[in-house]
């Protein structure tokens, strides 16, 4: 009840701020993307998955949000509005990336950039190899997804998003939604489960017994 | 036993079952898709990097690195009621508004005064139609009466029936006269004629000297040619009737 109370008083916040910047105040929009900036931030490292990536998607994105501020509906939710742009801005940077460099993404993947967390520091030379193999195949499970899969599960499974807020960030229905996210999932499935043979991936820490 | 699918078990990892207690007793008890389920949870148990966290204040330093070349909004101005355009604008629907009633009322009766005028002429045409139609009907019977009784042979009863038509030309014959002297500008040259050839009639019939009897009723019709008469009144009646339908449905045709 509290958080509701506080995301429709922050929708208010956000409202009179934009109502402001629209009547000449371009400084107001910075306590809009000081309100928001972390959070598209976190989305847009979770689709890319690389910093510098992701923080041109937040620039890019408070751009084209604050150029087409004057289309913004009044009536709709700022934030969900802000996250569908950072969306769209992570996928267009990631199709250029895919051009940039041809070559599969499996065979440049650089474990160093992704930050594995799964590999503990005193863990033996067979774990770390393991956690190695497991990065790499999530990460090439990525790349497979389509753009909203990969959107819908990064929302649905890392942001904990409601099938709502994802299916009004992809402009799809609710169930469409709710079939990306299972998709996702599937593929994720798929291209882990030759590991989950491995007497070490029995139980995971942190996974339901 | 009906096994949860693969769907079912990713949408109860994500809480969005609409059965959710139904899917918990079903793992609970089945070990097929208790296992199903505990490799999807291993699955997305697998973790992305965590995105790396940020100094605060990190929203408002990216806008005011791209903020500088941007255009601020133009300021807007607060709409006024009371401008020029907008009381031009509204001064105008006015005018357009008064000038639209006031041409609708003068073609209204530019429309509804030659229908007035048009309807007392068409209903006098039918009062005088009327009437002339029913002096013509009576003029017709009473010449039809004077041929049956020149016709009959000399009974008792003839005398009867000749009081009858003279009292019949007399009540007929003002009338005839009132419409003879009517028609007499010659706007209907043979109604006219025709009246002026009834009235000689009447006139023999109702100031016959005696008592009339079939002589003379039989000198009357060979000396007036009452059967020439009879036919021209026919023929005038008929004329009359017609007349008299066709404004009829001009005046229905008018109220339509």
């Amino acid at each position: 009840m509290a958080l509701l109370r506080s995301n429709t008083g922050m929708a208010k916040n956000d409202q009179a701020l934009i109502r402001t910047v629209l009547a000449g105040n371009k400084d107001a929009y910075g306590d809009l993307a000081e309100r928001h900036g972390e959070t598209m931030f976190r989305v847009a490292f979770r689709i890319t998955e690389s910093e510098p990536d992701a923080q041109e998607v937040v620039q890019e994105a408070l751009l084209r949000s604050y150029r087409s501020l004057a289309e913004f509906d009044a009536r709709s939710d700022f934030r969900t509005w802000i996250y569908r742009i950072t969306v769209n801005c992570a996928l267009q940077l990631l199709e250029k990336r895919k051009k940039e460099f041809a070559v599969p993404i499996t065979e440049e993947f650089d474990e160093q950039v992704s930050g594995i967390q799964l590999a503990d520091a005193t863990a033996g030379p067979e774990r770390l190899l393991l956690d190695r193999e497991i990065e790499h195949r999530r990460h090439a499970a990525m790349e497979k997804m389509t753009e909203d899969e990969r959107v819908a599960f990064v929302l649905r499974h890392l942001e904990g998003r409601s099938t709502e807020e994802i299916a009004t960030a992809l402009g799809v229905t609710p169930n469409n939604a709710k079939q990306s996210v299972f998709r996702a999932v599937q593929k994720m499935r798929r291209a882990l489960a030759p590991l989950w043979g491995t007497p070490l991936l029995g139980r995971r820490p942190g996974v339901k017994s | 036993m009906k096994h949860l699918t693969e769907e079912q078990l990713v949408e109860h990892y994500f809480a969005d079952d609409a059965n959710r207690i139904a899917a918990e007793t079903h793992l609970r008890i089945c070990s097929r898709c208790e296992q199903a389920y505990e490799e999807i949870s291993n699955v997305l148990a697998v973790r992305a990097p965590h995105p790396p966290a940020q100094m605060p204040g990190y929203g408002r330093r990216v806008w005011q690195s791209i903020a500088a070349p941007l255009p601020a909004y133009p300021a807007k101005t607060k709409p006024s009621y009371f401008s020029w355009p907008r009381l031009v604008f509204v001064t105008a629907c006015l005018f357009a508004l008064v000038a639209a009633f006031v041409l609708g009322s003068l073609w209204q009766r530019a429309r509804k005064l030659p229908t007035e005028a048009a309807n007392p002429a068409q209903a006098k045409q039918r009062v005088v139609l009327f009437i002339l139609n029913d002096h013509l009907d009576r003029s017709e019977r009473l010449l039809v009466e004077l041929s049956h009784a020149g016709a009959q042979s000399h009974d008792p009863a003839d005398s009867l029936q000749a009081n009858s038509i003279e009292s019949e030309a007399r009540q007929l014959l003002p009338d005839n006269r009132l419409y003879r002297q009517a028609l007499a500008n010659g706007s209907d040259p043979m109604m006219s004629s025709t009246l002026d050839h009834l009235e000689r009639v009447l006139l023999e019939v109702a100031n016959s000297p005696d008592k009339l009897n079939s002589a003379d009723i039989e000198r009357i019709e060979r000396e007036m040619n009452t059967d020439s008469l009879l036919f021209q009144v026919r023929v005038l009646r008929q004329r009359n009737s017609t007349r008299e339908n066709q404004a009829v449905s001009l005046r229905k045709g008018a109220s339509i």
